[in-house]
């Protein structure tokens, strides 16, 4: 019998063939497979708000070669990141619902994509999870490679580079990992390899333990998926070129993987590494919350400002994940979650926009929330969420990072006190954006012909929307569904010395 | 017994106005539907005052956890007392009539419909400040007013900047308020007050993270609640925060909260947001300035005031004080009569901080609140007064080209000359109490403790000085004098019947409200009774009417005979500078001579009255409360005799006499002239430094720095050379890493075409390296 979580992963799998016969109706297609793991995570999350635990759910295990299984199981983190994958991949698929190049072609990618990003997030097998890791680069690249924009090569191959160079160094620690195991219990089993972290602490490779070898291969790999600055060049150029429906996948499921290979291996796996490198690691989250507002403030291009918005953001993880508090981690991942609802809905109106005026400069448009008022509502609210406004997804995140950092204690406590300059700062380059976008007198006379929203563009965002309105009004039960968990790590990690 | 839900009814009843009337088209139904709910909230908060004044306890309302952090929670609750529950009545009141002036006030616009749910979201929001029960709550209410005043100043937001608009050119004049008109408009106003407010809201963060720091270091539970926030000050803020601990901390604190409260009430640093701020409609700038937005910095002030240590409030009384008179000066030489008002805000919010940086051992908290609540009724009614003669005016707003509408328009003249009264502290207005309260509690302050403690009494009493000055200047240049461009204020009538009922509402208030005087007799509870009071501020009140009532009288006298003496001499001196017919000239010794007259009487009045009447009421007994009650309010009244009789002067009695008396202070004191009227060059160091500067300069910078310049980014893909200067960013290094590796590749692949040769050499070459690598070894 196959569970749910199997389901979720096979859905889409299944759905990517059957795409490729379906010809026009792929989109169809896509969009049923995509809501199977939309289900099953909701339906999962809500487990967990209903009955709050660090546990594993909806586990399923078939054992494979090498020690290696096809384990499958969803803690609080792992449910809402699943939903959100399915609610991600749906919107993305309406968003991209008149696809007029291949389209049987794209959806399948897009499908195949899911499914690898499902299994990473469901997978509780070391060798599985590098496998989809490096598997959902492919119709990644393709995606951005074949359906982006004018320099849509240079950006695949730059997105490809970056992320195979980052994780590269995983697949040797999967195999060190393997080799340094008694053979009689040889498991690639995440929970397993998380209580023998002392095992590898006490293995030297070439010098170093093993445990910091992997703690930095790990931490590598996450770090270019995050993208933590100073990795994150290759962001701008990969969202600019690929189409909007990609760059909402890219913003809203992509990113997060780095943030959960933190979670799921770099902290269980290497506690004491954790510990050590810790502070450097808050410190990069605080130079990229920094770093890309300054850079968000300088940009002309719609999109690459949203882009950069989205490593300003990523930022806030980072430094919650690294400060090892309740309030902080659970901010971390609370802030992975909100982001992947706000920063797609800026993409898909920056996508909007350009589908109308076939432009993304900023000084390219202005006053258009006279023509659009739908639209300008819906991007004023997704800005201010954003910029952190309370009531909206962007504020509880935020506010527990830095709650979290502030009483961290020592030099924690400067650290937040920089993060917390992004308040300044995220509202400038975004409502800035809004006075020359949005604002103001109708700067081009041909925009005043652009149509607002259409059925299609409102069915992609307003869910969206209301989820922003909801997280942000009541984050009580995701934080609920969430901080278990992360209140297991902590306790693993700061109970290892 | 006061019922569990009432004190969130009020917050939640203006939220769900705001819902029901966002989707109405109809701007009528909006309104209505705005304004009852808005009346409804008001009778609920009127009710609870009732039920929580009287008995001068707190009232902590239902509790709610927002987030569960295992050993700390936020959470969300009401927490009433007496000044929350007054705040909420005004809050509700003013609103409710704003919205009812309001549907009158844009009858014609068509974006009306929008009005009432911003607005009403906004009242919500402050009515979460206002009852928050924890700094964390009392955050969230605060950024959300910040988010209602963004959309409510933005309400026009297809306006064009000045500089691009006729209509904006014809009606207000370029230069109507010093610098950079020539960027101001709708979406740049709202823009700058968000992010204004929000680097004060980074310094509230901060003081959060004082406070929260200290909590889980005393392992509390709640630790942002109100009552928690007193007992960890009381302990001596355990923990450790930015390196601080202790009394360090309970400073850092303290002083995050008040950079918060610099932001919203607009001190200085951070108050140029507030007068740009006109740019929204006239009506919301009414409820921005009077008990919104700019009056939670102080109410948060006040709510937190238990925690406050004397250091902190120094810093409060000096900033304060500096804003009080630094608008004060600027508010004196504008001729945007909204932007008279609202930089007189700025000031009278300098004012209160002065009055809370007293302490409470002299009432301070009282006095600035009260300030808060008096000063809330005449700014309300001032700004609605403003939009009835700007809608009369048919749009113009400039002083210099108004005048003589009283005729026109008797109600608004006569309302808005209360309010005036009211806000310079005339005695009977509820003003006098406040202002009188503020002083005192100042002046007790710095008598007890000396020192640094007298620049904020000081400031504040220069300040006041100026306040009646400008406010008679700017009641006079509108509604007295000669119709100066008759074909704009020819159609001008007074608001119709119901639209003409808040202002009379509000007038009312201005004469008497019961919560100022309540506040004020706290401040004054040291032992003299009313009637004292009431009888001095009868001889000062009496002065202020005589002069008041003597203008009239001399414009009659003078018709009927020849000129008076004062007449002839300033007439003389008038035909003897060429001002009488317009000659722009004037000799320096006349400016002297003018100043010379002036100078003693401004400074000796004040002191004067306060001697006398020192002399008259201080030996009472050897209490330093009720010497520096009747100091303070001898010299308020000394203070505000003299400013609006300077200003009567200056504006009314001696242009009549034909003397050009704003050309002349202009040519004779040009240099702080000058500088009042260009803002005190603080407007333009934000723009250069923050807007042009780090904002825009260094984000080009650092956008260059990240990806290279436009060049590059346009010639990503294809043969386009290499250019070394790419190498200055990191995109660009990461892209020349690539190249190496590239060349490399294409250097070693030359060994690996197929030529024999080539790999016989690349083995004998390995081969030997191997074996000098193993020799060395």
């Amino acid at each position: 019998m196959i569970g749910a979580l199997t389901w979720s992963v096979l859905a889409p799998l299944l759905a990517s063939v059957l795409c490729l016969l379906a010809g026009r109706a792929a989109r169809w297609v896509a969009l049923g497979a995509m809501l199977v793991p939309l289900a099953v995570g909701s339906a999962a999350l809500v487990s967990f708000v209903r009955q709050p635990g660090a546990d594993f759910r909806l586990l399923e295990s078939y054992p494979w070669a090498l020690g290696a299984a096809w384990t499958v199981g969803v803690d609080g983190i792992g449910a809402a990141l699943l939903a959100l994958t399915g609610l991600v991949m749906s919107i993305a698929t309406i968003s991209a619902w008149n696809e007029a190049r291949r389209p049987a072609a794209y959806h399948a990618l897009v499908c195949l994509l899911t499914a690898a990003v499902v299994t990473v997030f469901t997978t509780l097998d070391l060798l599985v999870f590098y496998i989809a890791w490096e598997a959902l680069l492919l119709p990644m690249l393709a995606l951005i490679g074949l359906w982006g924009g004018e320099q849509r090569r240079y950006a695949a191959i730059k997105f490809f580079l970056f992320t195979l160079a980052g994780s590269i160094l995983m697949l040797a620690l999967v195999i060190a990992l393997w080799v340094v195991q008694p053979e009689a219990t040889r498991s690639f089993d995440i929970r397993q390899l998380a209580g023998q972290w002392r095992l590898w602490e006490s293995t030297s490779v070439l010098g170093v333990s093993l445990a910091r070898f992997g703690f930095v291969a790990v931490l590598l790999a996450a770090l270019v998926k995050v993208p933590a600055v100073p990795l994150h060049t290759w962001l701008p150029h990969a969202h600019v070129q690929a189409p909007t429906a990609i760059s909402v996948i890219l913003a809203g499921i992509l990113l997060k993987l780095g943030v959960y290979a933190l979670y799921r291996l770099a902290w269980p796996l290497f506690p004491l590494q954790a510990l050590v490198f810790d502070h450097w690691i808050a410190v990069l989250g605080v130079i990229g919350i920094l770093w890309a507002a300054w850079v968000a403030l300088g940009q002309q291009d719609l999109k690459r400002l949203v882009a950069y918005a989205s490593v300003s953001h990523m930022g806030f993880c980072l430094l919650g994940l690294a400060g090892l508090t309740s309030s902080g981690v659970t901010g971390g991942m609370v802030q992975a979650i909100t982001h992947g609802l706000g920063s797609p809905l800026l993409f898909l109106l920056v996508g909007v926009v350009y589908d109308r005026a076939h432009h993304r400069r900023i000084d390219g448009f202005g006053g258009l929330a006279t023509p659009m008022p739908r639209f300008a509502w819906a991007l004023l609210l997704a800005s201010l969420s954003g910029a952190g406004l309370p009531g909206l997804a962007g504020f509880p995140g935020e506010a527990l990072v830095l709650f979290g950092s502030y009483t961290a204690g020592g030099w924690w406590s400067w650290l937040g006190a920089l993060a917390t300059l992004s308040v300044v700062l995220s509202a400038a380059y975004l409502l800035w954006m809004l006075k020359r976008v949005i604002y103001g007198p109708l700067r081009h006379p041909e925009q005043a012909a652009f149509p607002d929203l259409d059925a299609r563009e409102q069915a992609a965002i307003l869910p969206l929307l209301l989820l922003l309105l909801l997280c942000g009004v009541w984050p009580t039960p995701l934080v609920a569904a969430l901080r278990p968990a992360c209140e297991a790590l902590i306790t693993h990690v700061t109970g290892a010395p | 017994m006061i019922p569990e839900w009432l004190s969130s009814a009020i917050v939640l009843i203006p939220l769900a106005a705001a819902l029901l009337a966002a989707p109405l088209r109809s701007a009528g139904l909006a309104h209505a539907l705005a304004a009852t709910a808005m009346a409804a909230a008001t009778a609920l908060a009127v009710w609870l005052a009732w039920l929580i004044v009287p008995t001068g306890l707190s009232w902590q309302g239902p509790r709610l956890v927002w987030l569960d952090l295992g050993s700390w929670a936020l959470s969300l609750g009401t927490m009433v007392d007496s000044q929350a529950a007054i705040m909420g009545v005004i809050v509700c009141l003013l609103a409710t009539l704003v919205l009812i002036f309001n549907a009158w006030y844009m009858h014609d616009e068509p974006l009306a419909a929008r009005f009432p749910w911003q607005f009403s979201f906004f009242a919500f929001a402050m009515l979460l400040v206002v009852f928050a029960d924890n700094l964390f709550l009392a955050f969230v209410g605060w950024e959300l007013v910040g988010l209602g005043s963004y959309l409510l100043i933005g309400f026009w937001y297809m306006k064009p900047a000045v500089a691009d608009d006729p209509f904006y050119q014809r009606f207000k004049g370029v230069r109507a308020r010093g610098v950079l008109e020539h960027c101001l408009s709708p979406a740049h106003a709202q823009l700058k007050a968000f992010i204004m407010n929000r680097i004060g809201d980074a310094g509230f963060l901060l003081g959060i993270g004082a406070f929260l720091a200290a909590g889980l270091a005393a392992g509390v539970r709640d630790p942002l609640q109100w009552s928690e926030l007193q007992r960890l000050a009381a302990q001596g803020m355990p923990g450790s925060f930015l390196g601080l601990s202790g009394e360090d901390l309970l400073l850092l604190g303290c002083l995050g909260v008040f950079c918060g409260a610099i932001g919203k009430s607009a001190q200085f640093p951070l108050h140029p947001w507030l007068p740009d701020a006109m740019q929204g409609p006239t009506t919301a700038s009414s409820i921005i300035h009077a008990a919104t937005m700019v009056a939670a910095g102080v109410y948060l002030v006040a709510r937190c005031y238990p925690l406050f240590p004397p250091e902190a409030l120094l810093v409060v009384g000096i900033i304060g004080g500096f804003t009080c008179l630094l608008a004060a000066t600027i508010a004196s030489v504008q001729w945007d009569l909204k932007a008279t008002l609202a930089y007189s805000t700025v000031s009278q919010l300098g004012l209160m901080f002065v009055g809370l940086s007293a302490g409470s051992e002299a009432y301070g908290r009282e006095a600035g609140l009260g300030h808060l609540y008096a000063h809330a009724m005449s700014k309300c009614l001032l700004f609605l007064a403003a939009g009835a003669v700007i809608h009369a005016a048919g749009g113009v707003q400039d002083m210099g080209r108004l005048g003589g509408l009283a005729r026109r328009m008797p109600l608004t003249a006569i309302v808005s000359l209360l309010a005036v009264a009211a806000l310079i502290g005339t005695p009977f207005t509820t003003g006098f109490f406040s202002k009188d309260a503020v002083l005192s509690a100042a002046l007790l302050h710095a008598e007890q403790r000396g020192g640094w403690t007298w620049l904020p009494f000081a400031l504040a009493c220069a300040g006041s000085l100026l306040t009646a000055f400008y406010m008679v200047r700017w009641w006079v240049r509108i509604f007295l004098g000669p119709e100066r461009q008759p074909e704009i204020t020819e159609h001008a009538h007074d608001p119709p019947g119901w639209a003409a009922a808040p202002l009379v509402v509000l007038a009312l208030f201005t004469l008497w409200a019961p919560w100022t005087v309540r506040e004020h007799g706290e401040a004054v509870a040291t032992g003299h009774s009313h009637a004292q009071i009431a009888a001095f501020s009868l001889i000062g009140g009496l002065i202020v009417f005589a002069v008041l009532t003597y203008a009239p009288v001399v414009r009659l006298v003078s018709c009927a005979g020849k000129p008076r003496w004062w007449q002839r001499i300033f007439s003389e001196h008038a035909e003897q500078c060429g001002f009488a017919h317009g000659q722009p000239s004037c000799t320096v010794p006349c400016g002297v001579k003018t100043a010379a007259a002036f100078a003693p009487g401004l400074l000796l009045i004040p002191w004067l009255l306060g001697y006398v009447f020192d002399s008259w009421f201080a030996p009472h007994g050897p209490d330093p409360a009720a010497a520096a009650q009747y100091h303070a309010m001898a010299i308020a009244i000394g203070l505000m005799f003299t400013g609006a009789a300077t200003g009567l002067i200056i504006y009314w009695w001696l242009p009549r006499l034909g003397v050009d008396t704003t050309g002349f202070l202009a040519r004779h004191i040009y240099p702080l002239y000058n500088a009042c009227a260009n803002l005190w060059w603080i407007d333009r160091a934000w723009h250069a430094l923050f807007a042009r500067g780090l904002g825009e300069g260094l984000g080009r910078l650092s956008a260059r720095l990240d990806l290279g310049d436009r060049t590059r980014l346009a010639a990503l893909e294809g043969a386009a050379p290499w250019r070394p200067r790419d190498l200055a960013s990191l995109d660009g290094a990461i892209d020349g890493l690539g190249r190496i590796c590239a060349r490399l590749g294409a250097g070693l692949a030359a060994w690996h075409d197929g030529r024999i040769g080539a790999y016989a050499a690349l083995a004998v070459g390995i081969a030997s390296l191997l074996v000098i690598m193993g020799v060395l070894w």
